[in-house]
């Protein structure tokens, strides 16, 4: 069979989500994420957060480590995020990933 | 110290895992009673994972080493890592980032999941053909199917200049254009420009943004949270001859306290220069012990100082937040 000397539905539609893959987002500006009525991270020596549903109620919380090597959880609830707490390891102690 | 919740040892719990700034990644195994505290993770040899920088803690001092150094790296400090099968073969490698030159580096594993075999040495990870280095320095990493075609994207955040005017952090993506048996990243996608810094209040992370990608309002897109500091100057409010005056007067007291400091550790310095390394340290902390409570006296005025002069003129702020990004792409 001979080849068509045109692109395929196919190629073209393969290019086209390429060319839109190479464009990045559109971003809103950025806002501050507060947890229980305070700025979330204000403080912490680079706070790092990480999405997480820690209590699997189906809402994604925010996990956040700092440089220090300590974590906090900040639940999300239906209207924000509940004040932040240090993570307990199984020995009751915070849990500590004790930096240099 | 960036955490990552995944299962890292195969048995069906999440663990955590990240790395710090000890240079090393560590694990909190996950267990029916909670997470275990942190423990390093080793190599094969039982070696810890690192790229040079290293803290040692039983001599508590900086060591160095080129023992895990694949061809053509350079000199490294390790800070973040990824669990991931970065190679496909069905256990989880590591993926690690570099705080001081801003390689993205790969640890093999040659074991499986449950019992890891973590090779001796690193490898270089690759972008656009050629071994990744990230412009500020990477400070997290994820691999995350950003572009929806089935693969794993790349996506690093940056340091920038932490403290002065430099150029900032920012976000950027390598999309991987690989056929699912070897990774292949494309070219750097900016999705946060590096901060230009300068802003009267704190309107953007600026520096050290440790970012997730994350459908934060689940409308099905990815949207951003990032972990940084904003860099701030409030403006300059308009001052009387007297505040004038005392705002003179206390930017000389501080200039004549950072004097008195550096006096203060220059005379250590002479004190311990003819020593030699392990006893000139030593030597260095006995004789900084004594010094403490002058060092103290002098950061307390200091203090001080600075408290009454910021209203008069506001220096520049840095402080932590936590960011959202909403991805508002139009669909």
């Amino acid at each position: 069979m001979p080849r068509s000397p045109f692109p395929s539905v196919v190629s073209c539609l393969a290019l086209a989500a390429f060319a839109v893959a190479q464009q990045p987002p559109q971003f809103a500006a950025p806002v501050r994420l507060q947890a229980g009525g305070k700025l979330l991270g204000e403080g912490r020596l680079y706070p790092s957060p990480v999405a997480h549903d820690v209590n699997s109620d189906g809402r994604l919380d925010l996990v956040v480590g700092d440089l220090r090597g300590r974590i906090t959880v900040a639940l999300r609830t239906a209207s924000g995020y509940a004040a932040e707490a240090p993570m307990r390891a199984a020995d009751g102690k915070d849990i500590d990933f004790h930096n240099w | 110290m960036s955490p990552q919740f995944v299962d890292f040892d195969a048995d069906g719990r999440l663990d955590l895992v990240a790395a710090t700034f000890d240079g090393s990644p560590k694990w909190a195994r996950g267990t029916a009673a909670g997470f275990e505290q942190p423990v390093h993770v080793l190599d094969r040899d039982g070696a810890r994972i690192v790229m040079n920088a290293w803290w040692n803690f039983d001599a508590k001092k900086w060591d160095a080493t080129t023992r895990c150094d694949p061809p053509g790296a350079a000199d490294g400090h390790l800070t973040s890592a990824w669990a991931c099968d970065f190679d496909f073969d069905g256990d989880l490698d590591l993926l690690l980032g570099d705080h001081r030159a801003g390689q993205v580096m790969w640890r093999r594993n040659d074991g499986t999941s449950a019992r890891p075999q973590f090779a001796p040495q690193n490898e270089l990870v690759q972008a656009d053909g050629k071994p990744l280095v990230v412009p500020g320095t990477v400070t997290t990493l994820r691999l995350a199917d950003v572009d929806r075609d089935g693969r794993d994207d790349l996506v690093v955040g940056s340091m920038g200049d932490a403290y002065g005017d430099a150029p900032g952090g920012g976000v950027t993506v390598h999309l991987d254009g690989g056929d699912g048996k070897v990774r292949r990243f494309g070219p750097p996608i900016v999705w946060v420009e590096p901060s230009a810094k300068g802003q009267a209040a704190p309107t953007r992370p600026d520096s050290g943004l440790y970012m997730d990608v994350v459908d934060h309002d689940a409308d099905g897109d990815l949207d951003l949270v990032v972990g940084a500091y904003s860099h701030w100057t409030p403006p300059v409010p308009q001052l009387t001859a007297a505040q004038q005056q005392r705002a003179a007067e206390l930017q000389r007291q501080l200039e004549a306290l950072e004097q008195k400091v550096e006096a203060i550790y220059a005379e250590l310095d002479r004190a311990t220069a003819t020593l030699a390394e392990a006893e000139r340290d030593a030597k260095f902390r006995e004789l900084l012990s004594a010094r403490q409570p002058e060092l103290k006296g002098l950061s307390e005025q200091r203090a001080a100082a600075e408290r009454e002069l910021d209203p008069l003129v506001p220096g520049v702020k840095r402080q932590s937040f936590v960011w959202l990004y909403e991805n508002v792409t139009p669909k």
